[in-house]
């Protein structure tokens, strides 16, 4: 038995998928978390729409020998970034639901204009364009650890350096304004480094798992944990969780391992709000309802009996 | 010593986001140190004056200086003196975020990062939470308490910090008695210790009129500026709360009665 696991875990791509898995759950944990703080759940799926909009105009530049040397990943970042700042833009006033909406909107017009430039590329290259979209924890190669792990470590260092301001711009963007804070800076840093990691993330392996993983555990948490700490420990073990059951059952079940880990992750939200409904039904508690006041029943008679006979003309 | 005022505000207008006039032709000033009002129905532009003098909105015509610093060339000055309260519900509630985290905010938030707070800030963080008789709560998360509740260690992030002036949004809006006297008295009380100015927006100036010193009834254009009791005006109060505003004298004190008790609020 032993020996079979050793044999699988010395197989390169299994090495390349599990450290793969380790990398996004740290992404999920460290953006995955602010963004549901934020309520921009839904940031997820628009940049990563948006960064297949913009791999269309790098393969249309491409093609037409406009810029030879626009790579696809280029037009992908741009294009999120451009999520980010048209986002960040309608959300200065600290509004979520204003953020929702740009996050539409951006999100139909980076789709549109790949959709309108992929008549302009050779048909044989539009494939490449949706592949964007569709990538998997076993089809990683060398680059995409790479890529993965730099996104990963930046992000790390950023969350590490700015958690208090990502906080204190979710909470009180105007309080934080007012005592001096630079919290418009702070709220676009956030919003550019979440687009960015989701961005290079999706390249590396899909926007299946990159939006089941980014969205589901860290709402899953949320629900359940009371402390800040605790949601991000607890984001990053349901991540990691989701994505190796996902890479186990592939071995067994014929099915990619990114599906099986997105209904994983999935799961775990479903299961959280049940736990939660649950424990709110155990936690009431009759000890803790006050004693009936004598006093007061003594009052509302007297209040009672002189109303009566005083009479109302009411 | 030259005379501060903690307000120089000059042909003032300011105008919503939708394009409508919510200020227009304000004039007044007042001397600092003080404990002021800023009293007037929904919708007459209190919260958009405090917004103004923080460099927040920019007016479209005039100015507002706050102790003698210009609201929209020096806002930074300003933002560094200033300790604020937005009003409750511009509170998220997707973090949960600890009370001990919201009160320290003051502290914190006019540090560099990484803002780590020292057992200085944890002092003053704890004293003013029990100002406002919550510092058995200082672990529990702040979205879990009532409103009453998050109202009060509101107020003592804005007792925790540092800076010569407190501004507070409607901070007794959609309270109880209990909370509406804790607060009202920890901020007399605070303000007979420390030498701060206090601004508070209110459309009910009746709790806390026995501890005020200047009062500005607002009508998107001053109606009045003055004491307290100058202010109790029944003709003064008709005009920025309607025919139904009475006044009512109760142990030395007048106090307003109005139909108007709604929360104010402007996005």
């Amino acid at each position: 038995m032993i020996d079979i696991l050793i044999e699988v875990l010395s197989i390169p791509f299994v090495q390349r998928a599990l450290i793969g898995a380790l990398l996004i759950a740290i992404v999920a944990s460290a953006s995955g978390t602010f963004l549901v703080f934020r309520g921009l759940s839904f940031m997820t799926s628009g940049v990563a729409h948006a960064a297949l909009g913009g791999a269309a105009l790098g393969l249309f530049l491409q093609h037409s020998g406009l810029v030879p040397w626009f790579d696809p990943i280029i037009g992908a970042l741009l294009f999120s970034v451009f999520v980010a700042l048209v986002t960040g833009y309608a959300g200065e006033t600290g509004m979520t639901q204003k953020m929702e909406v740009a996050v539409g909107v951006s999100f139909a017009l980076s789709m549109s204009i790949a959709v309108f430039l992929m008549y302009y590329i050779p048909p044989t290259q539009v494939p490449q364009i949706w592949g964007y979209l569709i990538g998997d924890l076993l089809l990683l190669d060398n680059f995409d650890i790479v890529l993965l792990a730099i996104t990963a470590i930046v992000l790390v260092l950023i969350t590490l350096v700015f958690n208090k301001e990502f906080i204190y711009v979710s909470v009180d963007m105007e309080g934080s304004i007012c005592h001096g804070m630079n919290a418009r800076a702070y709220h676009y840093l956030m919003l550019i480094t979440s687009a960015l990691a989701i961005a290079l993330a999706t390249k590396a392996v899909g926007a299946i798992l990159v939006y089941a993983i980014m969205v589901a555990p860290a709402a899953a948490a949320s629900e359940l944990i009371k402390s800040i700490r605790g949601i991000f420990i607890a984001v990053f073990v349901i991540a990691l969780l989701s994505e190796l059951m996902g890479l186990v059952a592939s071995f067994t079940v014929n099915a990619s391992p990114s599906a099986i880990a997105g209904i994983l992750a999935a799961f775990s939200y479903v299961i959280a709000m049940q736990i939660k409904k649950l424990r709110d039904r155990v936690s009431i508690d009759l000890d803790q309802f006050p004693q009936h006041d004598e006093e007061a029943t003594l009052v509302l008679r007297e209040a009672l009996d002189t109303s009566a006979h005083e009479g109302h003309d009411h | 010593m030259e005379q501060q005022f903690l307000f120089e505000v000059e042909d003032l207008a300011v105008k919503y986001p939708n394009g409508e006039l919510a200020l227009y032709n304000v004039n007044f000033s007042i001397k600092s140190p003080t404990f002021m009002a800023i009293v007037g129905p929904n919708g007459s532009g209190k919260s958009t004056l405090l917004k103004t003098s923080l460099g927040l909105i920019k007016p479209v015509r005039g100015q507002v200086k706050v102790l003698g610093y210009d609201s929209v060339r020096e806002n930074k000055k300003i933002r560094k003196l200033v300790r604020y309260v937005p009003q409750r519900d511009r509170i998220g509630l997707s973090v949960p975020l600890k009370v001990k985290d919201v009160v320290l905010m003051s502290r914190l938030l006019k540090k560099p990062p990484p803002r780590f707070a020292s057992s200085k800030d944890n002092e003053m963080a704890r004293e003013s939470l029990k100002r406002v008789n919550m510092a058995d709560l200082w672990d529990r998360p702040f979205p879990e308490l009532s409103g009453g509740q998050r109202q009060r260690v509101l107020v003592a992030r804005a007792l925790a910090g540092d800076g010569p002036i407190l501004m507070l949004d409607e901070p007794l809006a959609g309270t109880d008695h209990e909370s509406q006297d804790m607060i009202v008295e920890a901020l007399g009380d605070y303000r007979s210790e420390h030498e701060v100015n206090i601004v508070m927006v209110t459309h009910d100036l009746n709790p806390i009129h026995t501890l005020v010193q200047d009062v500005l009834l607002l009508k998107n254009t001053v109606v009045g500026v003055g004491t307290p009791c100058d202010m109790m005006d029944v003709d003064l109060l008709k005009k920025i709360y309607g025919p139904t505003a009475k006044v009512v004298e109760y142990a030395g004190h007048k106090y307003c009665v109005t139909h108007d008790s709604g929360v104010d609020r402007h996005d």
